[in-house]
């Protein structure tokens, strides 16, 4: 049985291709592909990383640090929503309802034309870093971006976070609700108080029980950050339409796009999987 | 309940309060004038889009292209550092608006409705728009007229002149609209379009590059429009130095040269690929 699934697994895939290969008249350029990776200075002799590399790390902080927020934000408001007071529970609802309501490009465009205009650029972020250390920079460059390109990654960075945010608070406060009751009511008797409770016994059981929708919406983040390529991010997907719009190379360049976000996506799957696995022998 | 109605609208009514202020901050950021601004940050900062051979990555990574020269010598001239912010086409005014970059140096054809929104330097170059046609599909045709139909199929890059000319010369033909001119030029490839309207010299280009699918139909350009910077609304002191920049530029020689190197030659082909 297995094996015939395979089988015509492989079958629908080789006729899917040949099927391209006969509709789709394309000269394939493959050759020129690594060098956009990755190129040797012919003067100096040295290798520099070129646009798809430098993209897929922008994509890679880029991911990182809205994670990181969202994760904080929506906690935060997963919090507020399961137990907090009725303002708390309403501030909670407000944030997920308005946000999982508007499509992820409207908002990522609103803020950034918006409400960063407003808040983030006269912080004037791009011109404090300018006037700092070539070294300073350089660490800057490293975690988050050079000064050309701060405040529309910062912008992005919050932007991808609120979206992220809201559905982790509802993974969250799921994950809440989910301990029943009887934990509270043991706690309680042997004479822990309410705050103490929930941050050692409800919480850290929530996060067990949401591990793998959250480590699902971690993987989605990296998936949506494709979309602020429309705010002229240089992330990966950018840097892929800037290639294409230079050189026409369509498709090698959208499947090798492909591939690298599949990379990206895949090994932090195993890799959930695997603390997964590791956490769940601990207890 | 009700209360929280109340609360939620409040809310609402502060984000969208939020949002009619973000409309003064443009006029705000022009009130000193950006030459200013460029002088004291040491830097210039330009607003750009991929457009082969006005601007464009070469191997290394490095911007290249006729607007890059422009912009890099207009930097030279000013001694600042230049600094290039690639952005998307069918966004690049509004981030021109709220102050992401400084001036637009991307070969913004100057249209009457472009300049309600805009300043506009004077032209510093004049481009067209030219066509490239599909042999099979488009197969006889040689004047504008015969891509007038209603069973044409014509494609161009979203919010470009070239969809302007596109709707203006063809407007019985059904015109498709792409992100980016290398989608539209996928799409005449395949054959599913009958042509793709853009600004010289790309079209010409592009067929010679599959002379065996794609041909040029007509043999000049069919319109003929000004290319010019563009800057916030109301920044004369910009202006006037520009103008007085290109002016230079003009009895130089320097826009001739560098329009004869990037248009008409194909030297810089080796560079990209």
């Amino acid at each position: 049985m297995d094996f015939l699934a395979a089988f015509m697994v492989i079958v629908a895939i080789s006729f899917f291709f040949s099927r391209m290969g006969s509709v789709l008249t394309y000269d394939w350029q493959w050759e020129s592909i690594p060098g956009y990776f990755m190129f040797k200075d012919a003067e100096t002799g040295q290798f520099h990383t070129n646009m798809l590399l430098i993209g897929f790390f922008t994509t890679i902080r880029l991911s990182i640090w809205a994670t990181g927020i969202g994760f904080l934000l929506g906690t935060i408001s997963g919090m507020m929503g399961a137990k907090g007071s009725i303002t708390q529970r309403f501030i909670s609802r407000l944030y997920v309802e308005t946000i999982r309501n508007i499509p992820s490009l409207v908002l990522v465009i609103l803020f950034y034309y918006f409400v960063s205009s407003q808040f983030l650029d006269s912080l004037r972020l791009d011109l404090w870093l300018r006037n700092q250390s070539q070294g300073f920079q350089g660490v800057m460059e490293f975690i988050l971006a050079g000064p050309g390109q701060i405040n529309a990654f910062v912008s992005a960075v919050i932007a991808l976070a609120i979206y992220e945010g809201a559905y982790i608070s509802e993974i969250v406060r799921g994950g809440i609700n989910g301990i029943p009751q009887g934990q509270w009511e043991a706690s309680w008797s042997l004479g822990l108080s309410r705050p103490k409770t929930f941050l050692l016994v409800v919480l850290p059981q929530a996060f067990r029980q949401v591990a793998f929708p959250l480590a699902g919406q971690f993987i989605s983040t990296i998936k949506d950050s494709a979309i602020v390529s429309v705010i002229s991010i240089q992330e990966l997907t950018f840097q892929g339409m800037e290639l294409m719009a230079a050189t026409f190379l369509t498709f090698e360049i959208w499947i090798t796009i492909t591939l690298l976000y599949f990379i990206l996506t895949f090994s932090l799957s195993r890799s959930m999987a695997f603390i997964e696995k590791k956490a769940s022998q601990m207890y | 309940m009700k209360k929280l109605c109340y609360m939620f609208l409040a809310t609402l009514l502060l984000f969208g309060y939020s949002i009619a202020l973000a409309g003064d901050t443009g006029s705000q950021l022009s009130r000193e004038s950006i030459i200013e601004k460029i002088q004291k940050e040491g830097v210039i900062r330009v607003g750009m889009s991929t457009f082969v051979p006005w601007a464009m990555k070469d191997k290394k990574g490095q911007l290249i292209g006729f607007e890059i020269d422009v912009a890099k010598k207009l930097a030279q001239d000013m001694g600042v550092e230049i600094e290039f912010i690639p952005t998307a086409w069918s966004g690049i005014i509004p981030a021109l608006l709220t102050g992401k970059f400084d001036v637009i140096i991307g070969g913004m054809g100057i249209t009457p409705t472009r300049n309600l929104k805009v300043n506009f330097t004077m032209p510093y170059d004049f481009s067209g728009m030219s066509l490239v046609a599909h042999q099979k599909k488009a197969n006889g045709f040689s004047k504008i007229e015969d891509f007038n139909k209603k069973e044409v199929t014509i494609a161009a890059r979203m919010g470009t002149t070239a969809e302007q000319a596109a709707r203006k010369f063809m407007p019985k033909a059904e015109i498709k609209l792409f992100e980016n001119e290398s989608q539209a030029l996928q799409e005449l490839n395949l054959g599913r379009v009958h042509a793709v309207v853009s600004s010289a010299p790309m079209p010409v280009f592009h067929a010679l590059k599959y002379p065996d699918k794609l041909f040029v139909p007509l043999k000049e350009n069919f319109t003929k429009e000004p290319i010019g910077f563009a800057i916030q609304k109301g920044d004369y002191d910009a202006l006037n130095y520009f103008n007085n920049w290109i002016l230079n530029m003009h009895s130089q020689g320097f826009l001739k040269e560098k329009k004869t190197y990037w248009f008409e030659s194909k030297k810089w082909e080796s560079l990209v690929k």
